[in-house]
């Protein structure tokens, strides 16, 4: 959803498929998109060899600055998430239309964290 | 102060960074509200212990966590019960319930010394992964220091949503006005909120990582950063949706 805001603030263009690993979404309208995508994935998913040849990456097309502070992003959300779903939180706006509408287009709902959210008709 | 010493990689890295995650370590070593350094020292030992865990490989793997029997890789001093609770949120953290927090309630593991555990698990994992993306080794945990837990609960704490009581959103007041500004109290700001102090841990880290609270209200970009903030939304977004995070 942030991602949605900060796009509607700067009057910029994005195709939300970059947050599940589309590639050419990732670079519409965000700079460095794929490569911040693919760095960010790789962090994730903690494949040392991919996470080298990602940030090897990142680093060429936009520099150092941009490797640094991406990478404290990334560390930064592996330690939400685990709040989020150890604590089993519920998301703040699930009656936001505009939440309701990303959470389709990326199929959110399927995730298992989602059941702290949901109420017993699925909605 | 703890140093962080980045100095080993080709380029610079944001001084505010290394200072942050200094004053955390500090922090650390130190006894918490319901656990001593040295038990805090060892959950940080157990959330590293748990990426090379065979145990949790093959409980991620089965189709329900909760039906498979066998030991977690531990070489510290916690009980199996606790290094349970550390590996679940390292390993297996979208498939924690209800049921398994009041379980360890009742078992010995208060919902106060689960929070400040998760607490401490996740920004020493946070830390960590900053170390491992930029290829970096990890930092040494630090030396516990003496004392004793203080057991204090903030008030008013309320049950309205997640695992544990929290405090309301209204709630960040006298002692705790800190914690969040008049209307800012998200949920996850408020999950930890039953150890107030591990929600100062991560949101200072967090301040230096990605945005401070305040920082938030900015959707265009930060002074400090070198990203604007559909960048970081895009980072956030695709570490959570492989993470599986609904939130």
């Amino acid at each position: 959803m942030m991602l949605r805001v900060s796009a509607t603030t700067t009057d910029t263009e994005i195709a939300l498929q970059g947050v599940v690993g589309d590639k050419a979404s990732a670079a519409t309208g965000i700079a460095y998109g794929a490569e911040l995508m693919h760095f960010a994935e790789s962090i994730a998913l903690r494949d040392e060899k991919v996470m080298a040849e990602s940030r090897k990456a990142l680093l060429g097309a936009a520099g150092p600055a941009v490797l640094v502070d991406a990478a404290g992003v990334a560390a930064n959300f592996q330690r939400m998430v685990r709040i989020a779903d150890s604590i089993g939180i519920p998301f703040d706006y699930m009656d936001s239309p505009t939440v309701q509408a990303i959470q389709q287009e990326l199929g959110l709902k399927g995730f298992a964290s989602a059941r702290h959210s949901m109420t017993s008709d699925g909605d | 102060m703890t140093t962080f010493d980045f100095s080993g990689l080709d380029f610079a890295v944001r001084s505010d960074i290394p200072e942050a995650y200094g004053t955390y370590w500090d922090t650390l070593a130190a006894p918490g509200n319901w656990w001593t350094g040295a038990e805090r020292v060892a959950i940080a030992h157990a959330s590293r212990e748990a990426l090379d865990c065979p145990f949790c490989v093959q409980r991620k793997q089965s189709l329900s966590p909760y039906t498979l029997s066998g030991k977690h890789q531990n070489s510290g001093p916690l009980s199996e019960r606790v290094v349970d609770a550390v590996h679940r949120i390292i390993t297996d953290q979208s498939r924690i319930t209800q049921a398994l927090v009041d379980d360890n309630a009742a078992n010995g593991l208060s919902k106060e010394a689960y929070v400040e555990l998760v607490g401490i698990v996740v920004t020493v994992f946070s830390i960590d992964e900053f170390h491992r993306a930029l290829g970096m080794p990890l930092q040494e945990l630090p030396e516990p220091k003496s004392g004793e837990p203080t057991f204090e609960l903030p008030e008013p704490l309320v049950e309205d949503m997640g695992f544990v009581p929290t405090l309301p959103a209204d709630g960040a007041t006298g002692k705790n006005a800190d914690l969040w500004m008049p209307g800012s109290a998200a949920n996850v700001v408020r999950a930890l909120s039953l150890v107030p102090d591990a929600v100062r841990g991560w949101q200072q880290i967090a301040g230096v990582q990605y945005l401070s609270l305040q920082g938030m209200q900015n959707f265009e970009q930060d002074d400090n950063r070198s990203i604007n903030r559909m960048q970081m939304e895009l980072i956030a977004g695709r570490v959570s949706s492989v993470n599986e995070c609904f939130y």
